[in-house]
């Protein structure tokens, strides 16, 4: 039953618009990331050629190549930007989908009148949009390790890709929390517009309130992934800052900074520390999910508005 | 058309009531829509659900269906209690709710499958096959529902409900939207169905002329009352003066039995 509510899931999901927009974006944006990793590559090598010619002008030694020094994958680094900012909304509006469409189109009423129980349900759509969206971070995956082979002209080493897979992973666990928040808005309010604008608030607070205090309103932190706190004397800050290890958003950067080897290693149990809060946040709505299914009105025709 | 086997033995048919409604009630918060309703529909019955918007009707058919707990009472629906047998009703029930609109983004073959597999059929392909053939809708089949007219829908979803050959088939408002070809297609699935595959047929209606033409038996709900429960014979005998049944359930309304 699962399986057959999972699979209707993902092939109802993949024919609607919202997710040819889910996956044209997630793609624009990775080929983005690429380009501007090899725009910036471009133009620091251009400076470096130019500053060894000049040094040798001179007769003096030439540095080493600033990019030999980089991590493959830091060309990639823009995407730890946009999955938080422009994929996690799109995942909220995918968990919307993924339960709306049945209360709006009164199909709850026939899937409740057969042998199916609510858990079954609500597990199958859980399942079909984890699929839809490891799928779409998938292709994404694909377009970094052409953008990587395209701007380095050569294939990246077995262990780049275990990281790419590694990030995309991390990546997809971090925008299951925000279709999970979607599927909650629905099934805790009666109304649709309601329950898209819940989620949008529950995205604003994490995406952008949430890291704003906790990361001493430091704007370069919000672009970047930092890891470092504000340092603060000021008792708010002080407080503020006690909420940073449940700041999804800037356990997700500092996960992915490790990563894609963008921010400096850190020990194996710091890693396992920040995932932790994701990991959580996926179970407790997983779990609030499965409770607010229960208690659902299914036996409407569709939903107030 | 191929009938598939239910969790009840064949013998039960004769001998249990298709539903069977005691001291049923429900309410919404402080607001009553039932009220101690005692109602047996025995198989092969069709049977006429009458009442004004907002009588309880829908309401009733939501309990039956194991949508909604009523708050008093019991129902059964083949023997199976409807709230602590849930498997043992969705088994013997097939549902048609009203502005019934399906998945628009799936076609209609692929809409009445996913029902068919959620009834646990076996061959959920060929029992959908055998739907469409028997409702003479083929050509529907590989449509998307989204593009469908409401008559067009309305063939889809009596597919849905009867793919897994129900015992009882619940039907809302069946005939809203429907054009006078689609009202008489309905009619003669809703007679062949009850005549060949020996369904019962449970039909919330506001169209009198309809009830006359395809139902057994009537029930009236009048602000969540049972106010009348009698075969159409019956009724029409009990008012000899009454020439059609709209007079007679004008005056039901009035006079309550």
């Amino acid at each position: 039953m699962i399986t057959t509510i999972a699979v209707q899931q993902v092939r109802g999901l993949m024919r609607q618009r919202v997710f040819v927009v889910l996956l044209v974006t997630m793609l624009a944006m990775t080929a983005l990331a690429g380009v501007l990793g090899w725009s910036s590559h471009h133009t620091i090598v251009g400076v470096y050629d130019e500053a060894v010619k000049l040094l040798a002008s001179r007769g003096l030694p030439a540095p080493p190549n600033p990019f030999l020094l980089k991590p493959t994958l830091s060309l990639l680094s823009n995407m730890v930007v946009y999955i938080p900012l422009i994929g996690s909304l799109l995942a909220v509006v995918l968990g919307h989908l993924s339960v709306v469409d049945d209360e709006a189109n009164g199909i709850g009423r026939l899937i409740f009148s057969r042998r199916l129980t609510r858990t079954q349900y609500i597990v199958g759509k859980m399942c079909g949009a984890a699929v839809v969206l490891a799928f779409v971070l998938a292709a994404s995956l694909l377009v970094s390790w052409l953008s990587l082979i395209i701007v380095n002209r050569s294939l990246p080493a077995g262990a780049d890709l275990g990281r790419l897979a590694a990030f995309y992973t991390l990546s997809w666990l971090y925008l299951m929390v925000f279709a999970l928040i979607g599927m909650v808005t629905v099934l805790a309010t009666r109304r649709r517009s309601l329950a898209l604008l819940s989620a949008m608030g529950a995205w604003l607070v994490i995406t952008f309130a949430v890291p704003q205090i906790t990361s001493g309103l430091r704007p370069t932190q919000s672009l970047n992934p930092i890891v470092d706190p504000a340092g603060t004397s000021q008792a708010f800050f002080r407080y503020t800052s006690n909420i940073r290890p449940y700041s999804l958003v800037e356990q997700y950067k500092a996960v992915s900074g490790t990563i894609l080897r963008t921010a400096a290693t850190e020990p194996t149990g710091d890693t396992v520390r920040h995932i932790a809060p994701l990991v959580a946040a996926v179970v407790a709505l997983v779990v609030a999910v499965v409770v607010l299914v229960q208690r659902h009105d299914y036996s409407r025709g569709s939903s107030n508005e | 058309m191929t009938a598939q086997p239910t969790t009840l033995p064949a013998e039960d048919l004769s001998t249990t009531p298709a539903i069977e409604l005691r001291k049923l009630g429900h309410s919404y918060g402080d607001t009553a829509v039932l009220h101690d309703i005692d109602l047996v529909i025995e198989p092969g019955e069709i049977f006429g659900f009458l009442g004004h918007n907002g009588a309880g009707k829908t309401t009733a058919v939501n309990i039956l269906t194991t949508l909604l707990t009523p708050t008093s009472g019991s129902a059964e629906v083949c023997g199976a209690d409807v709230v602590t047998d849930r498997a043992g009703v969705t088994a013997a029930i097939g549902y048609l709710p009203a502005d019934v609109r399906m998945y628009p983004h799936l076609t209609a073959r692929e809409n009445v499958e996913f029902f068919a597999t959620l009834s646990g059929l076996a061959d959920p392909a060929g029992a959908t096959a055998e739907t469409f053939e028997y409702l003479d809708c083929g050509d529907l089949a590989d449509k998307r529902v989204g593009l469908f007219s409401t008559g067009m829908r309305q063939r889809v979803g009596i597919a849905q409900a009867i793919v897994h050959r129900p015992r009882v088939l619940f039907l809302d408002e069946p005939t809203s939207g429907l054009d006078p070809s689609g009202v008489r297609q309905l009619r003669e699935t809703i007679i062949d169905l009850n005549a060949t595959h020996g369904m019962t047929v449970f039909m919330n209606t506001h169209l009198l002329s309809e009830v006359a033409k395809v139902c057994t038996s009537i029930g009236v709900l009048d602000h969540g009352e049972l106010i009348y429960h009698d075969t159409i014979e019956a009724t029409t005998a009990r008012f000899p003066n009454e020439t059609s049944l709209e007079d007679i359930y004008v005056r039901m309304e009035r006079t309550p039995s």
